[in-house]
């Protein structure tokens, strides 16, 4: 790949991803309702544990984690049924927009709309599960949660992207993605168990490394599978 | 089918030819929506597809703009093969559909935007904003610029639709029935651009139910029925559809 | 002539010889060689369990690599040999899960545990059954072909994320033995048994695929006869 090339694909990133936002902020009211069934998830986790405020304080990283990832399923089929009505994303196809373009437009821009979900959730999951806000750890948690939104954007635009155009879409995403989003369910969960409870043995470091080669790795392995995906198969 | 029975039927391909197929057939599941294609647009030419509904003319212009894989069959589109080279290939079309190919979010003026964007990207020249109201403006849309393509009619779709080939740097522009869901001027909006592309030394290929504007425009025809062609020639001896003798099974007889 | 037949009754080949050596091997580890000093008659069971472990990694690795040449080739024969690999694969994994389970019943006094090995299974085996659930969800061939190679390439990648995870979100699970502090009349079945599941899944797997490529050209349907046109070019 030619310097140029590899600046025509930044441009085209940039100009899509401008694009894609642009369609999340008209389309906000549908980004509250997002935001509003996560909130609904972290309430309905406190209700179903019952008012043992221990068990609560233990579990409430993992409940902030299942709201996160629900959350994004749903922004994910939104996301995606913007591209096909009308066939908008063949369109770009023909213009022709580079695969890997699209994809890390549609990424980003996923991963902003998650990161907006963080100021909403954490501050409620705190006040439901733990009784006050803390802030101690706020940068950390911040780190944590932009890590969160890489790792889950990138297969989820990916999968998105494949079973947007089945007709049992809405159980084949969820089908395919949790399984494979079990290394960063399990890193934020311990990782915002030890902001919110201290951190003595020091273990911080072992998951935020795996969240950082999960995120690696699938930026790059998404982006080059996601043109083979767009295209009709040989 | 012997291979050489088949290609003694295609035409011999020139360098020079827009668009080549030979024996190109396309099946979805068990059905053939396409089959035994054999088709030559000479560069610069206008050619009109005519067939009944279901007939395969989406199909083939589908697989000339790279977007359908051929099950079967030789093809080059402006020198290149649409599956393994098709990148090269939607550079040198543009394809105007059913489906507009739009986003409802996006106003018109963002639309164009995007679209020259994306062209600036790979090394076209860059679009004014003055430029992008003039192309609105050649279209109608000038009053519009600022209104989401969400609520626009399908005929304004449609207009929009058409800057997309514009605007497009490419040999050859396929158009899907463009005259359908448009209103008098826009069809005659339609038929202007296509004699427009057509002096431009563009090649143009679009399927059509409108005869009397299919012979108006158009120098050659093809007429598909149930996937397969049923006759081809110049535009001005194109027969009625209903005139077209019953097809025959070639082989049984 | 000699070629042809060696083509065709390879697989067969795979299969007897693979079916054999399990049979001397699992005999073998329940006969011949002695009872565990620890653990006793239980440890018996790994000289199934560990070699269809071994194996059920080594298959989804050819799966991995089929699904880079389907997708890089765009040919059907990769496409059937990714599936049918994922589906052995698949088979091994769920083999596995019962057989650990034998074993972890006695010694740990629990049917299940979430250790590391038996949750990197469990992930393992949703994620490549996953693979199999998409296919049946579609119905163009050369997507079905795609998505198939798209989704094992990526489920391969995640195995060793999920396994450094859950290693270190909790353990319990015993090192492996290397075979030098194992008996070596343990080792002998073990040995066998490995290479006899090995030429099993070989077998299933040629098998399988051969059956994918007939499913495949049974979809297949000729193209209606050339119509009689009166093309006047």
């Amino acid at each position: 790949m030619t310097l140029r090339t590899a600046g025509g694909i930044l441009a085209q990133v940039l100009a899509l991803a401008a694009k894609d936002l642009r369609l999340e902020w008209r389309n906000r009211s549908r980004i509250v309702a997002v935001v509003l069934f996560g909130v609904l998830v972290l309430l309905l986790f406190s209700l179903a544990v019952g008012p043992d405020s221990r068990a609560l304080v233990e579990a409430s990283g993992g409940f902030l984690v299942i709201a996160l990832l629900l959350s994004t399923t749903l922004g994910l089929q939104e996301s995606f049924r913007l591209e096909h009505a009308d066939g908008a994303l063949e369109g770009l196809r023909l213009l022709p927009a580079s695969g890997a373009a699209i994809f890390y437009a549609k990424a980003i821009s996923v991963a902003l709309t998650l990161l907006l979900l963080g100021p909403v959730l954490a501050p409620v999951a705190m006040i439901l599960y733990i009784g006050e806000v803390a802030l101690g750890g706020l940068a950390q948690l911040i780190g944590l949660w932009l890590l969160a939104a890489l790792g889950l954007a990138a297969p989820g635009v990916l999968y998105a992207g494949m079973t947007s155009r089945l007709r049992s879409q809405d159980v084949l995403l969820p089908l395919l993605l949790y399984p494979l989003e079990v290394p960063v369910l399990l890193s934020l969960v311990k990782a915002f168990g030890l902001v919110l409870r201290g951190d003595p043995m020091e273990q911080m470091g072992s998951w935020v490394t795996i969240l950082l080669v999960f995120v690696g790795v699938y930026w790059l392995l998404c982006g080059i599978l996601f043109e083979y995906v767009l295209e009709e198969g040989t | 089918m012997p291979a050489a029975a088949a290609s003694a039927r295609a035409e011999a391909r020139e360098p020079t030819d827009a668009i080549w197929c030979e024996g190109v057939g396309r099946r979805f599941g068990r059905r053939w929506a396409l089959a035994h294609v054999d088709l030559r647009v000479r560069t610069g030419e206008t050619t009109v597809i005519v067939g009944a509904n279901g007939s395969g003319k989406t199909t083939l212009l589908r697989i000339l703009a790279a977007l359908c894989h051929p099950s079967c069959g030789r093809i080059e589109v402006a020198g290149h093969h649409p599956v393994t080279q098709r990148t090269r290939v939607r550079r040198q079309v543009s394809l105007i559909s059913h489906q507009s190919f739009l986003y409802g979010g996006l106003d018109a003026f963002e639309t164009v935007a995007l679209w020259t964007r994306l062209l600036e990207a790979q090394g076209e020249p860059p679009v004014g904003r003055q430029r992008i109201a003039e192309l609105l403006d050649s279209v109608g849309l000038g009053h519009v610029a600022g209104v989401p393509v969400r609520d626009f009619s399908q005929g304004m779709r449609k207009r929009l639709s058409l800057l997309r080939a514009a605007i497009e740097p490419s040999r050859i522009v396929l158009l899907d029935e463009p005259f359908a869901a448009l209103d008098p001027p826009g069809q005659q909006l339609i038929s202007e651009w296509i004699g427009v592309f057509g002096r431009a030394g563009r090649t143009v290929v679009f399927a059509s139910h409108a005869l009397a504007a299919a012979r108006q425009l158009a120098t050659r025809a093809v007429v598909l029925q149930s996937g397969q062609v049923a006759w081809s020639g110049p535009a001005a001896a194109m027969p009625e559809l209903g005139q077209l003798p019953a097809l025959r099974a070639a082989e049984g007889r | 002539m000699l070629k042809r037949a060696l083509k065709r009754l390879w697989p067969g080949i795979f299969g007897f010889s693979g079916l054999l050596m399990l049979l001397v091997g699992s005999t073998l580890a329940l006969s011949w060689a002695p009872p565990e000093r620890h653990m006793g008659d239980v440890s018996r069971i790994f000289s199934i369990h560990v070699p269809v472990a071994q194996n059920a990694l080594l298959v989804l690795l050819f799966a991995f690599c089929f699904a880079i040449a389907s997708l890089w080739t765009g040919r059907r024969r990769w496409d059937a040999a990714t599936t049918a690999a994922v589906e052995v694969g698949v088979v091994l994994t769920l083999l596995l899960l019962p057989t650990g389970m034998l074993w972890a019943r006695p010694t740990w006094g629990v049917w299940w545990t979430w250790d590391v090995r038996l949750t990197t299974s469990l992930i393992g085996l949703i994620l490549f059954a996953t693979v199999l659930a998409l296919r049946s969800f579609v119905e163009d061939e050369g997507r079905r072909a795609t998505w198939t190679a798209v989704t094992t390439i990526v489920a391969f990648v995640d195995v060793p994320l999920i396994y450094f995870c859950v290693r270190w979100w909790r353990s319990l699970h015993q090192v492996q033995s290397s075979p030098e502090t194992v008996d070596a009349m343990m080792v002998l079945p073990y040995r066998i048994n490995a290479f006899g599941v090995l030429f099993l899944a070989i077998y299933l797997i040629a098998l399988r695929s051969r059956l994918e490529m007939r499913r495949l050209a049974g979809e297949e349907v000729a193209p209606p006869p050339r119509l009689a046109s009166s093309t006047a070019l």
